[in-house]
């Protein structure tokens, strides 16, 4: 009785105090994120190759090679283009993504077999991306401006003290109703992140390990691990040869044409 | 060889650009080695050579090598180096990291120059030119880097230049329900193999890619051929790729039918739905700029359309001769024309084009042969096609157009293909994806139309992605020509058995057109409102497994 007594009463008095510290909390959510970006930030370009492996609940897996380019654009969201390789029968099928800071991102998949270049839709971001846990939303790369943050607590993870911040994306077309970032005090580089449904329920859990500092600035997961929290199935990505200060050009690398030259 | 000593060749060319990248001679266990053979190169090269101490994989080393060099006096020290025989591999200035991948392939510098005095390092044990383990150990960040300013490649760097190849052997059976209209076999086993070859330098910008095809049918000579489906050269420029030679383009947005799809001439003996072309020679210019993406093809030699044999299944009921006519004098030689201008706009994308030249739709000529038997002629007219291709998304609709108007093939005269796509992610609560697709294919010409089955049809599929570890995928639709009972149901399944192996199913089925028996009088056969009759005992199923290599 006293605990359910505990829990009527808690919003009640949590209410009377909520404009100011709803403010401040969503101003501090946004500082923790402003400041992970900018650390992220400045990388000009690289170029990454990924080894996916899929597992089913009962530990059967499979394995997927993926080749990522990345360039940061002057005035618009990043640039990027990743090549499949492997498994043989998708290889030299490649997704390019344009993000835009505000307007909706664009995305294009180019199919080899028959030379054919197909927009993605926005709307379909939420599918599985290559039958991995992760779907197309969850690899792009987010802008600063498409989403509201707030700070919920100061935690700790794996003797790490973090914070902990809530994220929610303005697109109505996002899968999640929240995703909550377990960001490391030190150097602002998520090591959780917990997503949830439209119906609050925590689906998936995204752990960050294996942290390197590249080119001296940049703090990067070797290794990313997505489990399915409703069926048991999981998703390691694996980081690998990361180069950075390649030169690529925006139109020359991540243009329409550059995509129908994958192969 | 020839492709390497071309690359090296063209890539000198262009390396214009100033650099501070140094050459590396050798890296030493010992101080003193190191030192000595510092001296030597010093004196022989008439330059100074200086030894860089080093940590790797936590053993000192004594690298031998020169100081920053600018491009000039780079190449005037390489130069001088291979002269002399002695081996080196480049060091750049803002990518020591990852040394590994950039040496001199020491294979092109393995013979020195006739009559030049080969110089051997002081110890035989430690090999100069061997590149040293990268210093980029997982937990150990670079020691220098500096981010924004690009790795200057080197033209003699392999790391610049990629090559791969990769083929496929596909084993597939074909079973036809019954048997055909002149008798031809139930059964059919074909294999087919495709190679492709790549070889990219200057960080692939400049490019070949070498992709023939070749398949063996048990039943159709005809279909027993051999396809060049791509050679071309690639030359791309900050905003333009130039490919020169046989390659493959598509154009288009719809499903079922691909109408404005014109560049490439239909490989018809592959498969009924057109989607397996010919390689077309072309010179073919892509320029990106902020009004969109201009493509310019000038389309030198001509294609014949490949039709299945009289043994053959999904035949026309005519014998068709090899020996084509054409509008042109120039038949085969001539050079035509196709540019496209294509856009987009958030949710909205757009292609406009042009054609002018030979049709790759033949029409064909009735003839009477001596023994009185009626065969057919390919003629192909000279054309000129103007299309548009557009697509528009709403959330999860897509909506889809395809439209042309073409004179020079019987009256000018226009068609067009509307449709939507709507697609439902994670369906069945679970990963799969959904797609619901409707088109309307519409020919103003109406059953005259002779270089399409569809002119005044509806089709509607349904598009299923499982999205699981063996990527499964079908494609399931019906086809229906709305003036009559004409129907094509159309399936096409595929599932990955392993890494290497792709395991596919695909199915037409015809239904409710006029059948004519073998014996028809030749002007029932013609008449364009019996175009599917000769399809009606062709129904079947196909099995495919396909290997990678």
């Amino acid at each position: 009785m006293t605990g359910l007594l505990l829990v009527l009463t808690l919003p009640v008095t949590g209410a009377t105090k909520t404009v100011d510290s709803l403010a401040a909390a969503q101003a501090k959510g946004l500082q923790i994120f402003t400041e992970a970006d900018q650390r992220q930030s400045g990388y000009g370009d690289m170029e990454v190759a990924l080894t996916m492996i899929l597992r089913t609940a009962k530990g059967t897996e499979t394995e997927r090679k993926l080749n990522i380019r990345q360039m940061e654009m002057p005035d618009d969201g990043d640039r990027v283009l990743i090549e499949f390789e492997s498994p043989a029968d998708i290889r030299g099928t490649a997704l390019l993504s344009h993000a835009h800071k505000t307007a909706d991102d664009d995305q294009w998949l180019f199919l080899p077999a028959l030379q054919r270049t197909k927009k993605v839709a926005l709307k379909n971001r939420n599918g599985a991306f290559l039958g991995s846990e992760f779907t197309f939303e969850d690899l792009a790369v987010p802008e600063l401006e498409k989403y509201d943050y707030l700070y919920l607590r100061d935690d700790v993870l794996d003797d790490m003290p973090v914070f902990v911040v809530q994220r929610i994306a303005r697109s109505k077309y996002s899968g999640y109703s929240r995703e909550v970032f377990w960001i490391d005090q030190e150097h602002f580089r998520p090591q959780q992140v917990e997503y949830f449904d439209a119906e609050d329920r925590q689906t998936k859990l995204l752990r960050f390990s294996d942290y390197q500092l590249h080119a001296d600035r940049f703090w990067k997961a070797g290794h990313m691990s997505m489990s399915n929290l409703e069926t048991g199935k999981s998703t390691d990505l694996i980081w690998h040869d990361y180069r950075f200060g390649i030169g690529f050009q925006s139109d020359r690398d991540f243009s329409i044409i550059a995509l129908r030259r994958s192969r | 060889m020839l492709l390497r000593a071309l690359s090296i060749s063209l890539a000198l060319l262009c390396s214009v650009v100033a650099h501070a990248d140094q050459l590396v001679f050798g890296s030493f266990k010992s101080a003193v080695n190191a030192q000595n053979w510092a001296q030597k190169l010093s004196a022989q090269f008439d330059q100074s050579i200086v030894v860089v101490p080093l940590k790797i994989e936590d053993e000192n080393r004594y690298r031998v090598q020169s100081e920053p060099l600018t491009e000039t006096a780079f190449l005037a020290l390489r130069r001088r180096a291979d002269s002399a025989g002695v081996s080196y591999w480049r060091l750049y200035k803002d990518a020591s990291e990852s040394l590994t991948d950039k040496r001199t392939n020491s294979a092109i510098r393995s013979t020195p120059p006739l009559g030049a005095p080969r110089l051997q390092p002081p110890s035989p044990v430690e090999t100069p030119a061997r590149p040293e383990p990268s210093t980029q150990q997982r937990n150990q960040p670079a020691q220098q880097s500096t981010v924004n300013s690009s790795t200057l490649r080197g033209p003699e760097s392999p790391a610049g230049s990629s090559a791969d190849m990769q083929w496929d052997l596909g084993l597939q059976t074909r079973s036809f329900f019954s048997e055909g209209t002149f008798g031809q076999d139930q059964f059919e086993a074909s294999a087919s193999v495709e190679f492709q070859y790549y070889r990219g330098w200057q960080d692939d910008r400049r490019s070949i890619t070498v992709s023939p095809f070749l398949r063996v049918d048990s039943a159709d000579p005809e279909r027993t051929h051999a396809d060049l489906r791509e050679f071309f050269v690639s030359s791309v420029g900050d905003n333009w790729d130039l490919h020169v030679g046989a390659k493959r383009v598509f154009w288009g947005v719809t499903e079922f039918h691909h109408l404005v799809d014109i560049v490439n001439q239909t490989d018809l003996v592959e498969n009924l739905d057109t989607e397996d072309k010919l390689g077309q020679p072309m010179v073919h210019l892509s320029l990106i700029r902020a009004w969109g993406v201009l493509d310019l093809m000038l389309l030198t030699g001509f294609r014949e359309r490949t039709f299945p044999g009289s043994d053959g299944r999904l035949r026309v009921p005519f014998k068709i001769l090899d020996d084509a006519e054409y509008e042109s004098g120039a038949e085969q030689l001539r050079t035509d024309v196709a540019l496209r201008w294509s856009h987009y706009l958030g949710p909205f994308e757009v292609g406009v084009h042009h054609f002018s030249g030979t049709s790759r739709d033949p029409s064909f000529i009735p003839l009477v042969a001596p023994n009185n038997e009626v065969v057919l002629q390919p003629f192909y007219p000279v054309i000129d096609q103007t299309g548009v291709d557009a697509q528009l998304f709403v959330g999860d609709w897509a909506f889809k157009l395809e439209g042309l108007s073409r004179s020079g093939q019987g009256d000018r005269y226009a068609a067009a293909n509307v449709g939507f796509e709507r697609t439902f992610v994670r369906v069945f609560d679970s990963g799969a994806d959904f797609g619901l697709i409707g088109e309307y294919l519409y020919d103003e010409r109406g059953d005259d139309a002779f270089n399409t089955l569809f002119e005044n049809d509806v089709a509607i599929g349904g598009r299923l992605s499982l999205n699981d570890f063996a990527d499964t995928k079908a494609l399931l639709g019906v086809i229906a020509d709305v003036n009559n009972n004409d129907y094509l149901l159309t399936l096409e399944a595929s599932r990955r058995l392993s890494n290497s192996w792709l395991f596919s199913i695909e199915g037409r089925f015809f239904t409710g057109g006029n059948k004519l028996p073998p014996d028809a009088p030749a002007q029932d056969v013609l008449d364009p409102g019996n175009k599917t009759a000769w399809l009606q005992d062709d129904d079947y199923l196909q099995v495919e497994f396909k290997k990678f290599f």
